[in-house]
């Protein structure tokens, strides 16, 4: 009986085990010796060049604003959706007669396809046409429409504030969760001893909240990193790579000029980052869940 | 109890309108474009209402290519539905009920899975349906499709298998029944608002996958509704009006399936994060 159940469970596997094996970790070995070849358009016959296209790459400067707008990216977006989602958490988290209501709204930017959203957001910066520009014409802060995701300077920063509206109700759901299962007593307690609000929310709720923010946290900058459909609808990583970032990269060099070696070498780098980034996540899981066996 | 309409309290309410407009503001613009006739989306500066409202845009926006993309991603988003909630269950059920040392290595490699750039590994994935002869099929689609969500569904239904007690299990045993049996007659309906949850999870993120469909289809015939509506942006770049009444005609599937499972789906959603 025991055995059967125990070859049950790897037949019940099998199925999930299998394709992650072959269309996951397959991959990621793939990428690896894909680097060591060049290919491009060109010249589509793969050709073994060792580390040169690492050499290459390295020694471009395009290299180092990649890297550089993706950290950008992913620290703004992450801060931002997690701020703003917290902060929409604890107002939802009141007892407000529209409360019930906006706990329904609040995930709608979130289930809005992302292709979709990022049209939309393209229409709302546009110079004439845009609601954006719109406005700040109507109220008289702008004399002629401005041109948000066609500027280097602007560009990165229109992107980010997209996708921080499109991200935060994840962070938002989330928090508004683990709210309700902080502890009423701590807080009532600390009520009574004349805390006021702010200092409730610092001593008390963030505290016992801290594993959930710090998962939270670590979730947000995966998905964020790996984000490709907000800025190539947008921008297409333009203008002059001021908004290329890892993922946009690898799908313009791989399917735009067929250099799958370079777009390779690309990979590696952003799956050694994601490495250290799931570490974390695991790290933090399991810490998080022996202080909770200790404490029960 | 009635509370006091203290100032602090009109405060937060004057926050939650303020929310209200940021969420709802790029949505009520992308209805209230879409029924803008002919020129009107093109006035400077743009208005906020539709002046002579119209349904015109909706139907030109349905052509037999809309028809296509549309048909191409019901049936690749349903055939993933139903094929990662089935393996999930499966799955999830072995990391619940078996916990030995080499089953939860398994899991971690599933669960760390899910976390790696598509991007980073798309060219060998690509590569591999070439040489299937899969590229521009719906199978392509599916697999990949079905690969990327298989962790998270299990991910999600894990939480709620872990509530439900192994001594169900037992006293099914005692009674004489399998292990096939008490899975599908005891455990399975016990899951059904994990299922719907994870369903809606696994519909509303195939429904939007962008990256995959875009490298791996290659004509229109086989094209997903995101991917053509990246195609919009090039040829109808200008026809703005078509363009959001074809986003609404998009978003409409994965609003109405979340509206009218809201209450599992959050609950599905939020049980694993928060209690691990």
């Amino acid at each position: 009986m025991q055995n059967r159940t125990r070859w049950l469970a790897w037949v019940f596997l099998a199925p999930a085990m299998i394709l992650v094996g072959i269309l996951m970790y397959y991959p990621m070995v793939g990428t690896a010796l894909e680097s060591l070849y060049s290919t491009s358009f060109i010249n589509p016959n793969p050709q073994f060049v060792g580390l040169a296209l690492y050499e290459r790459i390295f020694s471009s400067g395009e290299f180092g604003t990649i890297v550089w707008n993706s950290c950008v990216w992913t620290v703004f977006v992450v801060f931002f959706q997690n701020v703003f989602g917290f902060v929409v958490a604890l107002l939802l988290n009141r007892r407000l007669p529209t409360s019930g209501l906006m706990r329904s709204l609040v995930l709608l930017p979130w289930i809005l396809p992302g292709v979709v959203a990022a049209i939309l957001w393209r229409f709302m910066y546009d110079p004439q046409l845009g609601l954006i520009n719109s406005f700040l014409l109507r109220l008289g802060l702008a004399d002629q429409g401005y041109a948000w995701l066609a500027e280097s300077s602007t560009a990165m920063a229109a992107a980010i504030a997209a996708a921080v509206w499109k991200g935060f109700p994840f962070s938002t759901v989330v928090y508004l969760a683990a709210l309700q299962n902080v502890d009423k007593e701590q807080i009532e307690a600390a009520f009574v001893d004349g805390a006021g609000p702010v200092r409730r929310l610092i001593h008390v709720i963030i505290p016992a909240m801290k594993e959930v923010i710090v998962i939270n946290l670590v979730i947000t900058t995966i998905l964020t990193f790996n984000y490709f459909d907000m800025i190539w609808v947008l921008t297409r990583g333009g203008p002059q790579n001021a908004t290329h970032i890892f993922p946009t990269k690898i799908y313009e060099l791989g399917f735009g000029q067929f250099r799958f070696g370079e777009a390779a070498t690309y990979g590696v780098f952003s799956i050694l980052v994601l490495a250290i980034l799931i570490t974390l996540y695991f790290f933090f899981q399991s810490s998080g869940r022996r202080r909770n066996g200790a404490a029960a | 109890m009635s509370e006091r309409w203290t100032l602090g309290r009109v405060g937060l309410l004057v926050a939650q309108v303020a929310l209200a407009v940021i969420i709802l503001l790029p949505f009520f613009w992308m209805v209230s474009v879409s029924l803008k006739p002919g020129t009107e989306p093109f006035a400077i500066p743009a208005r906020l209402w539709p002046e002579h409202p119209t349904l015109d845009n909706y139907v030109s926006a349905f052509r037999p290519e809309f028809r296509t993309y549309f048909v191409n991603s019901i049936v690749v988003s349903l055939s993933t539905v139903a094929i990662t909630v089935t393996l999930a269950l499966l799955a999830a059920y072995t990391f619940t009920r078996n916990q030995t040392r080499l089953i939860l290595i398994c899991m971690v490699l599933v669960m760390a899975a899910q976390m790696f750039p598509a991007s980073a590994i798309i060219i060998p994935i690509y590569k591999l349906m070439k040489e299937a002869n899969l590229l521009n099929t719906y199978a392509s689609l599916i697999l990949a499709y079905i690969t990327v969500t298989l962790p998270v569904a299990i991910w999600m239904l894990r939480a709620f298998m872990a509530r439900l007690p192994i001594e169900l299990d037992e006293a099914a045993a005692v009674d004489g029944a399998g292990p096939f049996r008490t899975f599908f007659s005891i455990i399975l309906p016990l899951c059904r608002p994990g299922i719907i949850a994870t369903a809606v999870f696994v519909l509303i993120v195939t429904w939007q996958e962008f990256l995959f469909a875009l490298s791996f289809t290659s004509t229109k015939e086989m094209r997903t509704l995101p991917v053509g509506m990246n195609d919009f942006i090039g040829q109808y770049g200008i026809r703005y009006g078509e363009l959001m009444a074809s986003s609404v005609l998009i978003s409409v599937p994965v609003v109405a399936a979340f509206f009218l499972l809201q209450r599992q789906f959050v609950a599905g959603l939020t049980a694993g994060s928060v209690k691990g």
